[in-house]
């Protein structure tokens, strides 16, 4: 082993050449310390076949010609919360930072031999919808009326851009974005903003995606902006290793809103006035952990909050275990993908904390789905809105 | 075979989730990561319980379908693939932690438990003790493992890791449950004796007698501290004699040796890897004094590594699926032969001269069993996977290791279908008769994995 790097990183071209390459020898379906199963998908389902190597050799059966397209070979490719766990836990370098991508890209080829399941296609119907534009179905708001309520201008440094769960499921959380970025006197803006695609792209459904991107990018660059801030996780990780694979430009920089607010934190601009006298359990969102590697930031806020204790889940940052919305399983497969935030749940308990916090809507509605589906009695709040609960200050932030 | 009513039947037994005969989910268990061709599967099923084992048994019986059972699938040799059809029972939802009984020093597991799952379970709860697991990936099963005469970090030690198994529960092919070892009369599944030991029945017969569905394996004291001692040996014929002498010495817990031809510096050489442990730092010191002795009047030298590279060896289990090449294509499969220590030279021999042959780098190596009793030698082919004739030029290379192996003495171990067809025309044509009685009377319909060790 080691070597010469023979995978360029142009998927496009070169995942159907090397995804015969998986050993099939499971590390991906484990925690870090092979103490418990981390791929949910294989520890649903526990055939072979759902484990990342059962995948990627199904996919090379239909690429060899041993498989034909067909209804149930892409429901195994669906069956997938995009994780990241695999490529966490795969040992064959340079080939596990594609695990992912290739299960993206067999979803396209499974798109366009007309394989796509029905649940999921709804995605791309709501959003190349007109009135839409977003994967709830919801009539799109051009955000013009918060522009107006939080008197926002045409122009400005940054765009905040909310992202569809944020805008359209959970508005405390973009609410609680828009009162910070105002008390903390960011020059900023909103944009008549259409879906990022994160869902399409997870889902294979990659049709319209460079047109959502061009428009996308139009809006932010008819404001001047030249910063773009969301607290969607998913979002984050769609403009920033998606979109660019669609707009190499780099006049435009992508921050999390924790980005920002650790910044603060560091340079003393950020003063917390009140406590916040809670024990707290912090879930790791995939698009945000083990997809861009952020796992201290988070943590360094909640760490420096007055008055919050954070206690680890047992699983946590790259070994942490998904909350099941992601790669189209929350529509495609509702149960399981409660299921899947169940056993978070569960694992937040050991913690004996009562509130967990992440740093991401669509982990929240999800972990939040759960909780009420199985009683556990929690209270989940993203970052931003327990800052939102706080007195603080800041001085100075441009 | 009318086989909506299997389904139903089996279906019946598990619940729809863990059966299907659904060609996506055969695909899988059709092939394995060796060198294999692949051979088609009717159903996969994944029982729970041994009561379901039982109820899966019986039916195959009384339809006469081949059942395959299956741990982590990856011995290599196609021991899991069917070779006439039928049921692969994946075993790995069978995966309880039933007993670690720390002072009697064993592990009672269900067959599915994985090498990884009892590896952080002993870490987590009990880390002063470990488990025998082998350099293969996490996710094989101990159980699949040890029935096979699997080895490990400890078997230079104690022994193959077949002789590290108490007790054995099998559900035999009548659909009863048999216990085997202590556990036959006491509660205590701590020893195979004093009775007359069956277990030996069910290591390296491929599935063929029964399925296990518990076992008890041995567990070890974990020492302190753990070091290697690397050795550079360039003439291969010191070698039976400097290994013989650091096991008369008891200074080693592992030794593995190494050939390969790549990177260039390390063609021509010997790789002597001996593991020490102890409980102090001096302990060690004085070990790996003794070991640079023992090199230097071999003709041999000791060699520094960077801690990189110790740390890579150090790791438990070694992530020894690198030597998939994934550069050429991700495959690899290696015949393992045990050997006495005398053979090792002319295995090296054999093995660079057969994979010279076949165009193949040639990576062979060694891991010594038992104090110096045996060594399980490997010699590995690696193949691109999307290459057919790859792949049956290593099919070749294997079977002609199979064939030399045997010529000069050694056995060859997990052997395939054809290997296993070779140990039997070496064979005690008594020893064949009894092994051919025996597989008649506890299997009479010929349902268990059938092809391995058909006696023709
Ligand atoms: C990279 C790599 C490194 C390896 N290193 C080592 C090593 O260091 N030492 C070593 O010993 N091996 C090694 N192996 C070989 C092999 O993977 C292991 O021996 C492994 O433990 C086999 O276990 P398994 O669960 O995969 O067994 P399987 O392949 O699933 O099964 C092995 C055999 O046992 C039978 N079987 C499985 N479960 C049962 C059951 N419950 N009842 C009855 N029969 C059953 C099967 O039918 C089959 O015949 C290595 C393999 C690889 C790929
Ligand atoms: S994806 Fe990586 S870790 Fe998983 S089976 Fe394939 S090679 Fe092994
Ligand atoms: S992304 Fe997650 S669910 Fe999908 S195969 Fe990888 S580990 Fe499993």
């Amino acid at each position: 082993m080691g070597g010469e790097i023979i995978i360029s990183a142009n998927l496009e071209k070169d995942w159907k050449d090397i995804v015969h390459r998986c050993f099939r020898c499971g590390y991906c379906k484990f925690t870090h310390d092979y103490s418990d199963f981390n791929c949910p998908s294989y520890k649903k389902y526990r055939f072979e076949t759902y484990s990342t190597g059962g995948r990627l050799w199904l996919i090379y059966g239909l690429i060899s010609g041993e498989l034909d397209w067909n209804k149930d070979v892409a429901n195994v490719l669906y069956a997938c919360s995009t994780c990241g766990n695999c490529s966490e836990n795969c040992r064959f370098d340079k080939f596990n930072d594609l695990l992912v991508d290739i299960i993206e890209a067999a979803r396209e080829e499974a798109v366009k031999n007309g394989y796509c399941p029905e649940n999921q296609k709804a995605l791309v119907e709501r959003i190349k919808n007109t009135e839409m534009y977003n994967p709830y179905g919801e009539k799109n708001s051009n955000n013009e009326a918060l522009k107006e309520e939080y008197d926002l201008p045409d122009e400005a440094e940054w765009v905040y851009y909310i992202g569809c769960t944020s805008n359209y499921r959970q508005k405390e959380l973009r609410d609680a974005t828009l009162r910070f970025l105002k008390k903390a006197n960011i020059n900023f803006t909103l944009i008549d903003e259409h879906c990022c695609c994160s869902p399409i792209i997870r889902t294979g459904q990659t049709e319209c995606v460079k047109d959502f991107i061009n428009y996308n990018m139009m809006k932010i660059r008819e404001t001047g902006a030249s910063k773009v801030i969301t607290s969607c996780a998913g979002c984050y990780r769609t403009m920033k290793s998606d979109w660019i694979k669609h707009d190499d430009s780099t006049d435009i920089e992508i921050f999390h809103t924790v980005e920002l607010i650790n910044d603060l934190l560091n340079e003393g601009k950020l003063n917390f006035k009140t406590e916040f006298n809670q024990k707290i359990t912090y879930h790791d969102p995939c698009h945000l952990g083990r997809h861009m590697k952020m796992y201290e930031i988070p943590r360094d806020i909640l760490n420096r909050i007055p008055g919050v204790e954070l206690i680890e889940m047992e699983r946590n940052r790259g070994n942490a275990w998904c909350c099941g919305a992601g790669g189209g399983v929350k529509i495609g497969y509702p149960e399981w993908s409660v299921e899947i935030a169940k056993e978070r749940l569960e694992e937040a308990k050991k913690t004996d904390t009562a509130l967990i916090s992440s740093a991401c809507p669509f982990c929240r509605t999800n972990l939040n789905d759960a909780n009420q589906e199985f009683e556990m009695g929690f209270e989940i709040l993203d970052i931003i809105e327990i800052i939102d609960n706080l007195d603080y200050e800041i001085t100075n932030s441009n | 075979m009318e086989v909506n009513k299997i389904l139903n039947k089996l279906i019946e037994i598990v619940g729809s989730e863990f059966v299907s005969n659904n060609p996506a989910d055969l695909y899988i268990y059709s092939q394995d990561p060796g060198a294999s061709e692949p051979r088609p599967v009717d159903f996969v099923i994944l029982p729970k319980k041994v009561e379901e084992v039982q109820k899966i048994v019986r039916l195959a019986n009384q339809e006469k379908i081949p059942i395959i059972p299956m741990g982590g699938g990856l011995t290599l040799s196609g021991l899991v693939i069917p070779n006439r059809r039928g049921i692969v029972m994946d075993m790995k939802r069978m995966n309880k932690i039933i007993e670690i009984s720390p002072l009697n020093r064993y592990a009672l597991i269900e067959a599915g438990v994985t090498s990884g799952q009892l590896l952080a379970h002993l870490n987590n709860n009990h880390p002063d003790l470990q488990p025998p697991i082998p350099d293969a990936p996490p996710s094989i099963t101990i159980a699949g493992n040890a029935l096979i005469h699997g080895s490990g970090y400890l078997s230079q030690k104690y022994g193959d890791h077949g002789s590290m198994i108490n007790g054995l529960e099998v559900v035999l092919p009548d659909g009863e449950i048999y216990k085997f070892g202590s556990c036959a009369l006491s509660d205590y599944w701590f020893t195979r004796g004093p009775i007359p030991d069956f277990i030996g029945l069910f290591i390296s017969s491929f599935g063929t007698m029964g399925i296990v569905t518990k076992l008890s394996i041995k567990l070890f004291p974990k020492p302190n501290m753990r070091d290697i001692v690397f050795g550079l040996c360039k003439d291969p014929s010191v070698l039976p004699e400097l290994i013989s002498n650091i096991t008369y010495a008891d200074v080693a817990e592992d030794i593995l040796l190494g050939i390969q031809d790549k990177p260039d510096w390390m063609k021509g050489y010997t790789f002597i890897i001996v593991y020490i442990t102890g409980e102090t730092e001096e302990e060690l010191i004085n070990k790996t004094k003794i070991l640079k002795k023992m090199y230097r009047k071999a003709k041999s030298r000791y060699m520094k590594v960077p801690k990189r590279i110790e740390e890579v060896f150090l790791e438990k289990p070694q992530f020894a699926a690198k030597a998939a090449d994934f550069r050429k294509g991700g495959g690899f499969e290696y015949v393992g032969a045990f050997i006495p220590l005398q053979l090792i030279p002319k295995m090296i021999q054999i093995g660079t001269d057969i994979s010279l042959k076949h165009g193949i780098i040639p990576t062979l190596g060694a891991r010594l069993i038992g104090q110096g009793h045996s060594a399980m030698f490997f010699i590995s082919y690696s193949f691109n996977r999307a290459d057919p004739k790859d792949m049956k030029n290593a099919r070749d290379a294997l079977h002609e290791t199979n064939k030399a192996a045997l010529e000069i003495g050694g056995i060859p171990w997990k052997a395939e279908i054809a290997g296993q067809q070779l140990i039997m025309e070496k064979m005690d044509p008594n020893y064949k008769k009894l092994l051919k009685g025996i597989k008649n009377l506890i299997d009479p319909n010929g349902i268990m994995n059938p092809g391995n060790w058909e006696v023709k």
